[in-house]
């Protein structure tokens, strides 16, 4: 059956089973891979998206709830990479093989409408994606940056 | 020669899965022309070299605008082989890194060409020579291709046992050089001028005479068809020469990365392609009995079942694992979901049915008590044990692991009559094509690796049989490409794990505290790799007398190299029993370490000491910490048990545990070696901060049992993967010259995180476990 998707702005038709989940057709129907498969199961975090401006774990959400709602991935986030949350990975260096780091980042990205100014007990509490390569001491720098807390707190000194 | 063969590359060859990215956010990609772009590629990895540009040498092509690709024979897969390799050919081209791009190498190409002579030989004199290239174990020529290093273009296209700095700096800066000499000499032919009198900074060539200048974009085309007359002559510049090496690079993939763009295996999109899904026997060795494909077949999407044997096992390093069934389907989803309702009966030998985690310890618990291999035997331990004062001994054990990587195995294969493509992220590309070769009948020579990034690697990428298996299945399709894709189960099950291991460490002591005799025994499975390391050859902590015995069984868990091989297993035994014997002797673990290494003739003790003391003082070792809190210090070392090439660090972890038994790490301070200088200390710095969280799972957390011959964890809500918030909010590290070629350090350091927490537990609570992993057991105090 066609379900309607915006994604990124743009609106789809996809003919799909209602109950695929939303990371498959955004990987197999539209083709944007940037948001990946790791673990099925809605554990790692590694399928993050943005629906209506939530971090939704894609793998774990049927095509059919997303319907009519705005669904970001990592490829609409910002068009040139210049996103806070992209611009302080890359300052931070903070990938390493990458993979999860479509979703971490929009993990993030959600944290800080949430929290613009996060402390390390909000980000302890609500960024629950798994990295293996284990960047997480440079994630948490990178998110201080995003949110300007570092620039603000040498602004005072 | 060189010359010839890259003009006769296969167009789709250049279209290997690269993706490049200069250090700006400003990324240039080369599109391939409509009318050629038989493969497709997502918009952030296509580019690759226009074949019109001649290479200088294989590993170097300058574009008219100085653009310079360089080809890089390992997989970048985290550890930033792309930047840091990089690194090592742009330091002596002398070009322009704004403008450097790397490219995956072709492994094609290195099946039909033969490494060039002036690449074989290593100069210098070994691991304390700044000048040479500290021996790389590829020195001698070792033609058997698949064991050794192959005598191919690319030689070692392996990404394993942190060779790809250690190894790659020869070769990698000789071919620099080599490409800087032929555009030099381009230059000097070109306005006709000596070419002792012109020299090259930035991708810029200057006539010293006169002035006068040109870059590398514009005389490349002459280079490449000015041979060096005296490759063997020229030389690599030692660590106090280098400009670009040695300081802190980004990585240059990481734009791509953070924008979604960069490919892995798993984002491969052909056209035509279709979709496999896979089980295999869950039991290794198992096979297929039964499958009912009729109760599928109608399922939406579901075009055909596969079924493949158990994988050659020498097309996989001796492994086994098991038969299988592939669901063939228009989309990975629909035939993932066929394959979950299709009835599979598996065939399981009933000798490996009857396996399980206590069984196999207790084998190997019994193994230690047997006389095992003695590896080494210095000195009279039994005599030595009459006369102690004080005897102590402890048995350890670690369980099986894999790596759990991020991206779940998957390979794309095209088969057509006379050609194999393969696109995949991959350590083993020689290996993979091999694989190709052997399985459809064609020649190696036709077989095309396309290398993409891998999303996680930690150990040769599961050596397991995802390329074998996706072959085998697209070898039954010939003419349509099939992307076969694991689930996280199968990745589970289609990995070798690090083997479940026990170890049993005497010491006797004299009234002092101090070891008069030190027995070692460990025992694995019979085929686990590593196995004597840390112990092998001397004590790094002194004892006049000292026995070490490696001891075995066979398992049917397939086991292999998982990050850091024998040392984590090794490390944790061997520090966490330094710890005991200290506690033993009244003495502080760090002076007690100290004084041990100080007593040995080891080569590197020096750098040994320093890197205790250094780690010390930086944690403010024995200042007073809150109740509920400790600290524990550890050795981390390979290779000092010579005086070749070697890695030293150490580490001290400020550990605090709740009353409720929560295991945090506060701190961790690292002393760590740079050798004579490092390549890239950023990328030093960040795989240090991997590893220690790496193996704080590995103490805290992870296992694999085995029930019923299987293994019971397959997915990440039982096998669990630590988060932000038990990562040390403090990580300071710091470098030591030890004026010696450091050996690498991307799979075992951090390691001493597991006997640093077994030690703050037995500090804060009384309690000493000595089984990995620590959640196994009460952590509370009062």
């Amino acid at each position: 059956m066609a379900i309607d998707l915006t994604v990124n702005g743009v609106k789809h038709s996809v003919d799909v089973a209602p109950d695929t989940p939303l990371l498959w057709v955004i990987r197999e129907q539209l083709r944007l891979t940037g948001t990946k498969f790791s673990c099925g199961i809605a554990q790692c975090g590694a399928c993050t998206v943005h629906i209506d401006d939530r971090p939704v774990r894609s793998c774990s959400i049927p095509v059919s709830s997303a319907a009519g709602r705005n669904i970001t991935t990592i490829e609409g986030l910002s068009p040139d990479t210049t996103h806070p949350v992209q611009l302080a990975w890359i300052e931070h260096d903070v990938p390493q093989c990458g993979y999860c780091q479509s979703g971490m980042i929009m993990a993030v990205a959600a944290l800080l409408k949430r929290h613009p100014k996060p402390t390390d007990a909000d980000i302890d509490a609500e960024v629950t994606n798994a990295c293996r390569c284990s960047t997480y001491h440079r994630i948490r720098q990178a998110i201080h940056t995003a949110a300007g807390n570092l620039s603000s707190q040498v602004g005072k000194l | 020669m060189a010359d010839n063969a890259s003009t006769q590359l296969d167009r789709r060859d250049f279209l290997t899965t690269a993706a490049a990215a200069t250090g700006a956010l400003v990324v240039g990609f080369w599109m391939p022309p409509r009318a050629n772009a038989q493969i497709i590629h997502p918009e952030g990895a296509a580019w690759a070299v226009d074949p019109g540009i001649p290479e200088v040498n294989a590993w170097v092509v300058v574009a008219p605008d100085d653009t310079v690709t360089i080809r890089i024979g390992q997989t970048e897969l985290g550890q930033g082989v792309w930047t840091s390799n990089a690194m090592m050919v742009a330091e002596e081209l002398q070009c322009d890194w704004g403008k450097v791009r790397p490219q995956y190498a072709s492994a094609n190409r290195d099946a039909r060409e033969m490494a060039p002579d002036w690449t074989l030989k290593v100069p210098g004199r070994g691991a304390q020579d700044p000048y040479s290239g500290g021996v790389p174990e590829f020195g001698e020529r070792k033609p058997d291709g698949v064991n050794g290093i192959p005598d191919t273009l690319y030689r070692r296209m392996r990404t394993n046992g942190v060779g790809s700095v250690r190894d790659g700096r020869y070769y990698l800066q000789l071919a620099g050089a080599e490409a800087r000499e032929r555009l030099l000499l381009a230059a000097a032919k070109t306005w006709n001028v000596p070419v002792e009198q012109v020299s090259s900074a930035n991708s810029v060539i200057t006539h010293g005479p006169t002035g006068r200048t040109t870059t590398y974009g514009k005389v490349a085309a002459l280079a490449a068809q000015t041979p060096h007359p005296h490759p063997e002559a020229i030389r690599i510049k030692p660590p106090m020469e280098w400009k670009l090496m040695g300081t802190e690079q980004k990585n240059l993939d990481v734009p791509l990365k953070v924008a979604g763009k960069a490919e892995y295996g798993i984002d491969i999109f052909l056209p035509g392609m279709k979709w496999a899904a896979v089980r295999s026997c869950p039991v290794y060795g198992g096979n297929v009995k039964s499958y009912d494909f009729d109760r599928i077949r109608h399922e939406p999407g579901v075009i055909s079942a596969i079924q493949f044997p158990i994988p050659d096992p020498s097309l996989i390093r001796g492994h086994v694992f098991g038969g299988g069934v592939a669901v063939v389907g228009e989309t990975w989803h629909q035939a993932r979901t066929a394959l979950d309702k299709m009835p599979i009966e598996w065939d399981v030998p009933p000798e490996y049915a009857a396996r399980n985690t206590a069984n196999i310890r207790a084998d190997l618990l019994a193994s230690l008590d047997e006389a095992g291999k003695v590896e080494v035997n210095l000195g009279d331990c039994d005599t030595a044990f009459r006369n102690a004062a004080k005897i102590v001994e402890a048995t350890y054990s670690v369980p099986y692991l894999p790596r759990a990587r991020m991206e779940p195995g998957n390979a794309t294969v095209l088969v057509t009559d006379n050609r194999v493509d393969i696109w995949l992220g991959d350590q083993s590309p020689q290996e993979t094509r091999r694989s190709g070769s052997r399985i459809t009948g064609i020649p190696e020579t036709n077989v095309y690796v396309h290398l993409c990034h891998l999303g996680g690697g930690y150990g040769r990428n599961g050596n397991g049989p995802q390329a074998e298996q996706a072959i085998y299945i697209a070898n039954k399709n010939r003419g349509t490409p099939i992307h076969m894709l694991w689930t996280r189960e199968e990745d589970f099950v289609g990995t070798t794990f690090r083997s479940i291991g026990v170890a049993r460490l005497r010491a006797a002591l004299d009234r002092d505290g101090w070891p008069i005799a030190m027995e070692v025994r460990t025992a694995t499975d019979v085929l686990a790799p590593g196995q004597t390391t840390g112990f092998d050859v001397a004590p790094r902590y002194f004892a006049p007398n000292y026995r070490f015995s490696t001891h075995s069984r066979k398992f049917h868990i397939p086991v292999g190299t998982r990050r850091g091989v024998g040392a984590p297993a090794q490390t944790y035994y061997r520090e966490t029993f330094m710890d005991e014997l200290a506690h033993a002797a009244g003495k502080d673990p760090y002076l007690y370490r100290r004084e041990l290494i100080a007593r040995t003739n080891l080569p590197y003790k020096a750098d040994m000491i320093k890197a205790l003391d250094m780690a010390a003082e930086m944690s403010g070792w024995g200042k007073p910490l809150p109740k509920g809190m400790a600290r524990g210090i550890a050795l981390e070392e390979h290779g000092t048990q010579g005086d070749g090439m070697a890695t030293i660090s150490a580490m001290v972890h400020t550990v605090s545990i709740s009353r409720d038994g929560k295991v945090r790490v506060e701190r961790v301070d690292v002393a760590h070696e740079e050798g004579f200088r490092l390549v890239n200390p950023l990328s030093v710095r960040k795989q240090i901060e991997g590893q220690i969280v790496w193996f704080f799972n590995d103490a805290m957390y992870q296992e694999c049992t085995v029930e019923e011959g299987r293994i019971a964890q397959h997915n990440f809500d039982q096998f669990i993967l630590s988060r932000i918030r038990e990562t040390p909010p403090e990580i300071n590290i710091r470098f030591f010259n030890t004026g010696h070629w450091m050996d690498g350090m991307g799979h075992d350091r951090g390691t001493s995180i597991q006997s640093a927490i077994g030690d703050a537990i037995f500090q804060i609570t009384g309690k000493r476990y000595r089984d990995l992993p620590f959640r196994n057991h009460d952590l509370t105090w009062s």
